[in-house]
């Protein structure tokens, strides 16, 4: 009977639940911060830090297997040790933030494991106890802690998570707004708006901005023009040679931009449409195009035919239907993909880099991308550029996020 | 008949020499494209030694405000040709034969020479410019007055024919009318067979059928054929076919196991990493009773929404010696000065941009599993471990599959990622792959750095099959496991 295995899972204190979890997760810390140490030369602490790895990994192979009393006891006392470590390297150790981060991985740990395992619920678990009381016990407080524990738990990781999108923003909007067109010195040290003025009134930036509107409007008019109806065609009509166009779209997709990329040039060249946006809103409009296609098909396939049906009988023509109840019933689908080739056109950078070769023709990403060449980079005016370009996109992107994950996984789950 | 020559040119001035007159004159008849044709008329006295030509674009009276064109050294002639130098920056004669020249095609004039004329390159068309000739004695000390004269020349710039833009107007045409027959063939077939009503189909898709085969699939077809000539910089148009020749220059080019290998570590890395990490945030973000989801998801999500190469450069400044990363850590190590530390740093990097679309998509497959299932997992008394490898993962894998293949694919193209970060640096060797190089990168460095378009046609067909095979392999073993399970 598998009763007893059930049970014996089911008796775990939520306290022993939780350092089998976590234990793992701050190894695995303690090794990359001891790696990192070897980058700062610091050998001291990094032995220490491995000293905690070995420590906290001991003291998770003693929450294993059997319960028995004096594992419980020596997990204890690899936490103690732990513990003194910490404080150790808390008292003679640098203390910057990322010090105390990494001491944070090794302290915590150390201490909560120590707190619960000479803790009486957790003695009683390892003695090997399953009498009534001591379960009763145990599932009251699991009850009550377990949820505690896992929503700590969460955070912590959601915490981490974050972590490197957020200070990265922080570190960029205080380059944008120190003195000086270089990196480094500390966070919030100074304030000038110097580069945001600089680059709002340099010529160059206007001119990359107007370049990349007139792309990016062309590529979604054109885009649009050729996928609506596509769109509508693929959605309402059962015509020969459907399923093979429609894997034809599919097809496309799968093309590596760098088979194409070269005849494009090539192409482009003999026909003198380097430099042009024209030949950027040609290129551009058909490499969105399947995506943009099959996003609207799903779209239309939502409208109930019925109400097209129903409008037939009253004796509109198809373009009528269109032009009537298709297009106002699909106008936010049809928002979502013009701001989807849009979105494609604005931050497309690799064709416009070997389309565009001559200053005045450069589009925002080449225009940025020339701001930070090998030599001469200017991180101050770069960095305010790019809070500038990014705001409007990221804005639109999270305003829009869940219709775009939608098509785009649409396509690409299809595909 | 000195002074008719003055009447015909229509610049002149004259100096006083120490001894003699020098005449400068120019004729403009005889100016060519971006070169000026110039006479001199000089009796050279005991001390010159010699001619040194001076322009500039306005008028001028010291060398100092002035550029030095060329010299004309005054000695003996005996055993010196009389040749057209390799790099003729001035063009010189004496009685109709172009004057003797060293080695070093310095030109030099015999001392009893009376009458020269240089033909000078390197100007500008139409811009004046003033040009003077100073008679040089041994210790460089001009001889007469800097007395420039104005000239110019109009040819105008003569721009390279355009290139023949025949062939490819005919090949998209007839692609073009080809599609629209096949269009109409269809219609017609579809009407025979009754399906009358849908006759307007081929009408509404043919524009955009039209420009996916003529700007997807002819470019790709014209792809395949360059990879079959001897295409490069310097010859457009003018491609001959040379066979296999360039799949041999690519099988053998030096370090093309390596940049494989990088390219392979580099995708399986970053996918797994993606769909990884992009799971753990999705599983954890779909949890009931998270305080500040919102916040949360908004924040992960910014990677996926900022432009792709403005948080490249961005991280490309962080990873400096005094980027963030140091700033940190208190050092100022270069990250990407190393092979091993680049490849590690682009890797991270481009994890860090991939990780936010992952997620999304798959908290929306986590949100489409029906939660009575986890319910009465959690009644049975399954742990969150079994719950996870046991009902979520199997429930996933209709949107594993397919999301991590184009994720394969995707990463595999990714060239915004080590282009912006480190361009394929550290170097290697000539012509080799850098260290950060991937198949994808390296290829775009062969076309536009080396400019052979040829080879790097042939490595993106190379590439393409590849990765083709490579999609092949993926989808079948997945299908298998299917059929396993």
């Amino acid at each position: 009977m598998s009763g007893r295995a059930e049970l014996i899972d089911w008796v775990v204190p939520a306290e022993v639940r939780t350092l089998r979890r976590w234990l793992p997760a701050a190894a695995v810390v303690l090794a990359i911060a001891a790696v990192l140490e070897g980058l700062r030369y610091d050998g001291p602490r990094q032995i220490g830090l491995l000293c905690g790895l070995l420590l906290l990994a001991g003291c998770r192979a003693c929450l294993a297997g059997d319960r028995r009393t004096w594992k419980r006891r020596l997990g204890a006392t690899f936490a103690g040790v732990g513990t003194v470590i910490a404080a150790h390297l808390l008292v003679v150790g640098e203390k910057s933030l990322y010090d105390l981060w990494t001491l944070a991985w090794l302290a915590l740990p150390s201490v909560l494991a120590l707190y619960w395992l000479i803790s009486p619920r957790v003695a009683a678990w390892a003695s090997g106890s399953d009498d009534a009381a001591f379960i009763a016990e145990c599932l009251s407080s699991n009850r009550r802690l377990g949820p505690l524990l896992s929503r700590a738990g969460t955070q912590v990781l959601l915490i981490h998570a974050c972590a490197p999108v957020v200070i990265p923003l922080v570190w960029i909007a205080d380059v944008a707004v120190s003195p000086g067109n270089v990196l480094g010195g500390a966070i919030g040290d100074a304030f000038t708006l110097d580069h945001f003025a600089a680059v709002l009134s340099s010529a160059a930036f206007g001119t990359w901005i107007g370049n990349s509107l007139v792309v990016s409007v062309g590529t979604t008019i054109v885009g649009l023009l050729l996928a609506i109806p596509a769109g509508y065609a693929f959605s309402r009509y059962r015509f020969a040679g459907r399923r093979a166009s429609m894997f034809l779209f599919v097809l496309v997709q799968m093309f590596p931009g760098i088979i194409i990329l070269l005849p494009y040039f090539m192409i482009m060249k003999t026909l003198g449409l380097l430099n042009t946006s024209i030949g950027l809103i040609i290129v551009y409009s058909v490499t969105a195009l399947p995506l943009c296609v099959w996003m609207l098909k799903g779209f239309f396939d939502s409208i109930p035919r019925e109400v097209e049906e129903a409008a037939a009988i009253e004796g509109c023509t198809q373009l009528e239907i269109f032009r009537h109840i298709i297009l106002p019933l699909s106008l936010p689908a049809v928002a979502v993909t013009a701001l989807f080739s849009f979105l494609t056109a604005w931050n497309e950078f690799l064709l416009a880099l070997v389309f565009n070769t001559s200053n005045d023709q450069y589009t925002l990403p080449v225009g940025l991308a020339s701001m930070i060449p090998a030599t001469g980079q200017q991180w101050g005016d770069f960095a305010a550029a790019s809070i500038l370009v990014s705001i409007p996109v990221v804005i639109l992107f999270i305003a829009f996020q869940r219709a775009l994950v939608q098509g785009l996984s649409a396509g690409a789950v299809k595909g | 008949m000195l002074a008719g020559a003055a009447l015909l040119a229509p610049v002149t001035q004259a100096a006083a020499l120490t001894d003699e007159a020098l005449r400068l004159t120019t004729d403009p008849a005889q100016n060519e494209y971006r070169r000026i044709h110039v006479e001199v008329q000089h009796r050279s006295g005991p001390d010159t030694r010699s001619y040194q030509i001076w322009f500039a674009s306005q008028p001028f009276d010291r060398v100092a405000d002035a550029e030095l064109h060329s010299t004309l050294v005054i000695g003996d002639t005996e055993g010196l040709n009389r040749t057209a130098p390799a790099f003729d920056t001035q063009d010189c004669w004496t009685a109709g034969q172009p004057v003797h020249r060293t080695k070093d095609d310095i030109p030099v004039l015999a001392p009893d020479i009376l009458e020269w004329s240089c033909s000078l390159s390197g100007v500008m068309p139409g811009v004046d410019q003033w040009i003077a000739v100073l008679p040089v004695d041994a210790d460089g000390r001009g001889l007469s007055p800097l007395l420039p004269i104005r000239a110019r020349t109009d040819v105008p710039d003569q721009r390279p024919p355009p290139p023949d833009t025949l062939p490819i107007t005919l090949t998209l045409a007839s692609i073009v009318l080809s599609a629209i027959v096949l269009l109409l063939y269809l219609r017609r077939r579809d009407i025979l067979s009754g399906r009358a009503q849908t006759s307007r189909a081929y009408l509404y898709l043919a524009p955009a059928l039209i420009g996916l085969t003529a700007l997807t699939f002819y470019p790709v077809a014209y792809g395949v054929w360059l990879a079959f000539t001897d295409a490069d910089q310097s010859q457009l148009g003018e491609e001959n076919w040379i066979g296999l020749g360039n799949f041999a220059t690519v099988l053998l080019s030096p370090g093309i196991v390596r940049v494989t290998l990088f390219t392979l570590v580099w995708t399986l890395v970053n996918v797994t990493a993606h769909v990884a990490l992009g799971l753990l945030l999705a599983y954890t973000l779909t949890q009931p009773g998270i305080r500040g989801r919102t916040l949360y998801r908004t924040i992960l999500l910014l990677p996926w929404a900022i432009p792709g190469y403005i948080s490249v450069l961005a991280w490309n400044g962080m990873l400096q010696p005094d980027g963030l990363i140091n700033a940190i850590l208190g050092t100022a190590t270069d990250f990407t000065a190393t092979p091993l530390a680049a490849r590690i740093s682009v890797i991270l990097v481009n994890i860090w941009l991939g990780i936010p679309f992952m997620m999304m998509v798959l908290s929306g497959a986590l949100q489409a599993i029906s939660t009575e299932m986890f319910e009465a997992a959690e009644l049975d008394g399954i742990s969150g471990w079994n719950q996870f490898a046991y009902l979520t993962l199997p429930n996933l894998k209709g949107t594993l599959v397919p999301v991590s293949l184009l994720g394969f694919i995707w990463t595999f193209n990714t060239f915004n990622t080590i282009y912006l970060m480190t361009r394929g640096n550290p170097y290697v060797g000539f012509g080799e792959p850098g260290a950060t190089d991937t198949l994808v990168t390296y290829v775009f460095s062969v076309a536009f750095d080396y400019g052979r378009y040829g080879v790097a046609a042939a490595w993106s067909v190379a590439v393409f099959l590849l990765l083709l095979a490579f999609s092949y392999l993926y989808v079948k073993r997945s299908g298998v496991m299917e059929v396993a399970r």
